[in-house]
C-alpha cells in the first residue's frame, strides 16, 4: 500500500480525483474515492498533509 | 517481562485503578475517565485514539494476548504462523493507557461501573463496550464448546485455529472435509469463503483425493461471483458449495459420528469446520445493552447504546447497519467513537462520521479480491454511500490478483502496527 507520509494537500487532491473519475488505474481507490466529495476530499487531503509533515 | 511480574504489574494497575475510581463520578476529578472493554481491533484502537487525545482511559480485556482473526485462514492453510497473528499490550500501555487484565462480569448503567472478578468495580463518566462475539452453543442441536474441541469454529483465533491446522494436516488423503457456514449477520461475511477457497488449495497440493464440502445457511454470500469464478477456475475437484436451496442448511451436529446433518442429508467428515451463529459477546447480553437478537442497537452518529446511557458500543457486537463485523470497520469505528466520546466528555455533540471498510479475502496466497464500502448516517442507521464501494472488478488478470494479496497483507501490517505497535 502506497505511504501517504510527506506528500502535499495538492498531490493527494489530484490523486484522489484522478481515482474518483477513472482517470487513474487503481484496484480499490477508484471505489473508496467515489464515496467523498470534492469538499470531503479536499478536508481529508488538507489533515493527512499536516499529519504527514508532523511526523 | 517475567510472567510474574506482569501479573504483578496487572494486579498494581488494577489496585490503583479502583482505589482512584472508587469515589462516585460526582465528587470526582478534574478529569473524566473513560473504561473501555474488550481489547481487540476495536476496543484497543478506541483506547489508543482517546490517549492521543489526552483522555484517561482504562482498558480492560481478559486476555494478556490477543490473537487477530485476519490472516488466521492462512494459519489453517499451514503457511502461516500463529506468532505473526499474536499481539500484546505493552505499546498502549506506553501509549499511557491504564491497561487491566480481567474479565469484566457485568456494567451497573446507572452506577456507571464495571464490576470485575473479587468485588472489583471500576468506575466511569462514558464506558465503551468492545466486546467482540461469543459463539451461540444453544443455537445448533448437538454442537457446545465441549463439541468444538472435536470439530472446531475456529471463528475466534488462537487454540481453534491451531486445532483445525493440525486436524486437516492428520487426516488422510482422501478424507472429507465438511465446513458449516450460518446465516446472517455473522463475523466476517467473506470470511467463510476465504476459508474454504484456503482448504481447497491445501488439499489440491497436499491431499488431492480429499474435498471439501460447504454447507451454507444461505443462497448468497459477499464477494460471491468472484468466489465462484476463482473455485471453477482452481478448484473444480476440490469444493463444492451447497447452498440453503439446495439443502445446505446445518439442522444439527452429531459428534458421535463426526457429521453435520442437513434436512436432507447427513455428511459424514474426517474434519469438520462447524461456524456456529454468534451473538454479541456475554457482557452485552449481562448488561441489557444488547436486544433480542443478540447484538446491540446503537446511535449510528454517537455509537451510542440505544438501551442504555453513556455507554457506546464499537466493533462486533454492534449493529452497524450495512457496515460489516470486520477488523477494518472496528478500527474505523473505533477512531469516530474516540471522538465522539471526548466531544460528549466536553458536553459537545458528536460529529457525523463517514466511514470507510475494505475487507480483502485471499482465494489463494497470491490471489486477492476485495470489498470496499463507504458509510454515513442515514435513518438512525450506517448507510452505503451510493455510488461507491463494491467489490473488485470480474475478469480482472492474475497480476490485479496477485496486487490485492499485496495490499492485503499491507493493510494487516499497517492496522495492526497502528493499534499494538
Ligand atoms: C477467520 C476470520 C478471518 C477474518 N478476516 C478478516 C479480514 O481479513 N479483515 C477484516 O477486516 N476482518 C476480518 N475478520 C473479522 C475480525 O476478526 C473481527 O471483525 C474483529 O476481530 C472485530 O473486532 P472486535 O474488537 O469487535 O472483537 P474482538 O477482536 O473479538 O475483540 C474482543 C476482545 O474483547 C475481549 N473481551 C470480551 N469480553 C470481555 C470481558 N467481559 N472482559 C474483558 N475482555 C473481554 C476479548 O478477549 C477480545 O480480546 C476475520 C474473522 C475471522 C474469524
Ligand atoms: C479517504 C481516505 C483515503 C485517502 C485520502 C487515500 C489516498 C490515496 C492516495 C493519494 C493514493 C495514491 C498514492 C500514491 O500515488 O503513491 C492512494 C493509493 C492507494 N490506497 Fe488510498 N486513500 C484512502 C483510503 C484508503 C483505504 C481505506 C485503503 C484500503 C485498503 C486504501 C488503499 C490504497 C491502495 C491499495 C492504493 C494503491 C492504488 C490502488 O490500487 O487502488 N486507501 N490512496
Amino acid at each position: 500500500m502506497p505511504s501517504l507520509q510527506g506528500k502535499s494537500a495538492s498531490d493527494i487532491e489530484a490523486a484522489m480525483t484522478a481515482f474518483r473519475t477513472g482517470g487513474r488505474e487503481a484496484t480499490v481507490m477508484d471505489r473508496i474515492a467515489k464515496g467523498f466529495t470534492k469538499r470531503e476530499t479536499n478536508a481529508i487531503a488538507d489533515w493527512l498533509a499536516q499529519a504527514g509533515a508532523a511526523k | 517481562m517475567s510472567p510474574l511480574l506482569t501479573r504483578r504489574s496487572a494486579l498494581a494497575g488494577l489496585a490503583a485503578s479502583a482505589s482512584v475510581l472508587a469515589a462516585p463520578s460526582v465528587l470526582a476529578q478534574a478529569k473524566p475517565r473513560v473504561v473501555i472493554v474488550g481489547g481487540g481491533f476495536a476496543g484497543a484502537t478506541c483506547a489508543r485514539s482517546l490517549a492521543a487525545m489526552g483522555v484517561a482511559v482504562t482498558l480492560i480485556e481478559a486476555d494478556q494476548r490477543y490473537v487477530a482473526c485476519p490472516f488466521s485462514n492462512l494459519v489453517i492453510h499451514g503457511t502461516r504462523d500463529i506468532a505473526q497473528q499474536t499481539f500484546g499490550y505493552d505499546a498502549l500501555r506506553a501509549a499511557g493507557v491504564d491497561v487491566v487484565f480481567a474479565r469484566a462480569e457485568r456494567i451497573e448503567p446507572e452506577a456507571r461501573r464495571v464490576l470485575l472478578p473479587g468485588a472489583v468495580a471500576i468506575t466511569y463518566d462514558r464506558l465503551v463496550l468492545a466486546p467482540g462475539i461469543d459463539m451461540r452453543f444453544d443455537a445448533l442441536p448437538g454442537y457446545d464448546s465441549a463439541t468444538a474441541e472435536r470439530m472446531p469454529h475456529a471463528w475466534k483465533a488462537g487454540a481453534q485455529t491451531l486445532l483445525l491446522r493440525k486436524q486437516l494436516e492428520a487426516m488422510d488423503d482422501g478424507g472429507v472435509v465438511v465446513m458449516s457456514v450460518p446465516a446472517n449477520p455473522f463475523r466476517c461475511p467473506p470470511g467463510p469463503y476465504e476459508r474454504a477457497s484456503l482448504i481447497a488449495h491445501y488439499l489440491k497440493n497436499h491431499k488431492p483425493k480429499s474435498k471439501l464440502i460447504v454447507l451454507d445457511s444461505k443462497d448468497t454470500f459477499s464477494k460471491q461471483k468472484l468466489f465462484m469464478a476463482a473455485w471453477q477456475e482452481l478448484y473444480p475437484n476440490h469444493l463444492e458449495w451447497v447452498s440453503l436451496a439446495s439443502g445446505g442448511k446445518t439442522v444439527e451436529i452429531d459428534v458421535r459420528d463426526m457429521s453435520v446433518v442437513t434436512e436432507f442429508a447427513r455428511h459424514k467428515a474426517a474434519v469438520a469446520n462447524v461456524i456456529p451463529p454468534q451473538r454479541a459477546g456475554s457482557i452485552a447480553q449481562a448488561s441489557g445493552v444488547a436486544d433480542r437478537s443478540g447484538w446491540c442497537p446503537i446511535d449510528p452518529v454517537s455509537f451510542e447504546s440505544r438501551l442504555a446511557p453513556n455507554i457506546h458500543v464499537i466493533g462486533d457486537a454492534a449493529i452497524a447497519g450495512a457496515m460489516p463485523k470486520s477488523a477494518f470497520a472496528a478500527n474505523a469505528q473505533a477512531k469516530h467513537c474516540a471522538i465522539a466520546v471526548a466531544a460528549m466528555l466536553r458536553g459537545e455533540p458528536a460529529p457525523s462520521p463517514k466511514l470507510i471498510n475494505t475487507c480483502y479475502s485471499l482465494v489463494a496466497p497470491d490471489y486477492g479480491i476485495s470489498v470496499a464500502g463507504v458509510y454515513q448516517p442515514a435513518k438512525g442507521l450506517l448507510a452505503d454511500v451510493e455510488g461507491a464501494g463494491g467489490a473488485s472488478p470480474g475478469g480482472a488478470s492474475r497480476e490485479f490478483r496477485a496486487r490485492e494479496a499485496i495490499y492485503a497483507d499491507a493493510w494487516f501490517k499497517v492496522v495492526t502496527e497502528g493499534v499494538y505497535g
